[in-house]
């Protein structure tokens, strides 16, 4: 995981890079990765596990949290 | 025969079918069209046990056809509609995989979705059926449990006159054919019957034609006959045996879903329980419930460990690597599934000890993967 500077705004943000990682690791690793961010900051998240299109929605809905795709296997991922 | 902790949906043959099964191969040899004495008492059994079975469904004994391959019985059901090559094949997103695998065929195929809860969007499959389409629907979803609302769907269908082919695969005789309907899938296994055998019913009012029939044995035959007369015999005597069974066992089996859908939901949290559960909308015997942050395998695993068989609709097991169909359509979680079908006769305590153990092992899975 690391950090990366906005390119238009002051703001961070952290990408969590899942690429070739299989179901359900994406989501474990998303799930602690959002535990160390504070309400309104957000995650981007690149994962092409077949089963995290889908499970990341449902992951959304079972914590409370909000996910955007942004593009084919990349979702910003906001801390509620 | 030992049953205990089997929750995943394995059915043995049911004991008045084992039973008549080794006389069955005694008696019923000889194939059923010879002019033998052998082929006759053969064409005999033959005929009681069609009209044994078609009593047990619903339907007349002319209604009831025998295939040898049950996997084969929906996919060429749907492929011998009138229409099939002309019309619209519409299905719902949560069919089985081969009745799905069949739009390939078709001239166009539309999926109707479901609701959160598993059921299908009538208002779509009212705008998108016509005269000439082809529909397939399941009186239940063999993962879910979630059943359809068949008299209503079926009245939509029939409203325009529509082939609809019914798949009765997860629901068994458990659910009655509606009034209106054009051919129906109800594999053996389906109430204990034996593996092997599929059972396609053909409404004697609609119109239908065996796809396949040039290639097997000339013009006018509704099925190739490749089936197992023992088997039939045995499939007609599991029928009556399990329906007897059914009309006692139901209601406690649903009771102890009921049951254990509720442990589940106060004992474990993130949790996704599939469909509504009420009577209405379910199976008696079937759950699914998907827990965040474990593996299916594992899940699979570890109760194996305990003495419990269950299956998983997860991608997360080896035999999977795309996640369910069925979970994805409904919007559930697909990872950490757990699919329990529980058999007639199975034990109150069995399923007390299983939801002892169940929030621990899930517990331990989530520690063990830094969750």
């Amino acid at each position: 995981m690391r950090e990366r500077e906005m390119s238009n705004e002051s703001e961070r943000e952290l990408e969590l890079d899942c690429m070739g990682a299989l179901c359900p690791a994406p989501i474990i690793q998303l799930g602690k990765a959002v535990k160390t961010l504070s309400v309104g900051e957000t995650i981007l998240l690149k994962a092409d596990d077949p089963a995290t299109e889908s499970d990341i929605a449902a992951w959304a809905r079972l914590t409370g949290n909000s996910v955007a795709p942004i593009s084919k296997h990349v979702y910003r991922v906001t801390k509620k | 025969m030992v049953t205990a902790g089997a929750f995943d949906g394995e059915r043995p043959l049911h004991p008045a079918g084992a039973k008549v099964l080794l006389a069955a191969f005694e008696q019923g040899w000889a194939g059923p069209n010879g002019l033998s004495d052998a082929s006759a008492k053969a064409r005999q059994l033959l005929n009681a046990a069609r009209e044994e079975i078609g009593a047990g469904l619903g339907v007349s004994g002319t209604e009831v056809e025998f295939w040898g391959e049950p996997a084969l019985v929906s996919p060429i059901a749907i492929m011998g509609a009138p229409n099939f090559s002309v019309g619209k094949f519409v299905a719902g997103a949560t069919e089985r995989q081969e009745i799905l695998a069949v739009g390939a065929k078709s001239r166009a195929m539309v999926t109707i979705p479901v609701s959160a809860h598993g059921l299908l969007d009538r208002d779509q499959l009212l705008e998108e059926v016509e005269s000439t389409s082809v529909v397939a629907i399941q009186s239940a979803n063999g993962e879910t449990g979630v059943r359809q609302e068949l008299s209503d769907l079926s009245g939509l269908v029939g409203g325009l006159s529509a082939h609809l082919h019914l798949d009765f695969a997860a629901s068994g005789p458990l659910m009655k054919l509606p009034s209106y309907w054009s051919t129906a899938d109800f594999p053996a296994k389906s109430w204990n019957g034996p593996a092997g055998l599929g059972i396609m019913l053909i409404n004697k009012d609609r119109r239908w034609a065996n796809p396949l029939a040039a290639a097997t044995s000339g013009s006018t035959l509704r099925s190739p006959g490749s089936f197992s007369l023992p088997l039939v015999l045995a499939a007609a005597a599991s029928l009556t045996g399990w329906l007897d069974d059914a009309t006692r066992e139901s209601e406690r089996i649903r009771g102890l879903i009921t049951l254990m859908r509720a442990v589940i939901k106060q004992t474990i949290t993130d949790v996704d329980l599939a469909g509504s559960g009420a009577v209405n909308e379910s199976l008696p015997h079937i759950l699914s419930a998907s827990m965040l942050n474990i593996s299916g395998e594992q899940l699979v695993n570890a109760l194996a460990q305990e003495g419990f068989a269950v299956a998983s609709g997860s991608a997360c097991v080896a035999s999977a690597i795309e996640p369910s169909h069925v979970l994805k359509a409904m919007g559930l979680l697909t990872h950490g599934n757990l699919r329990i079908s529980l058999l007639h006769g199975v034990q109150e305590s069995e399923v007390k000890r299983f939801l002892a153990l169940l929030p621990g092992i899930v517990e331990r899975l989530r520690l063990d993967a830094g969750a």
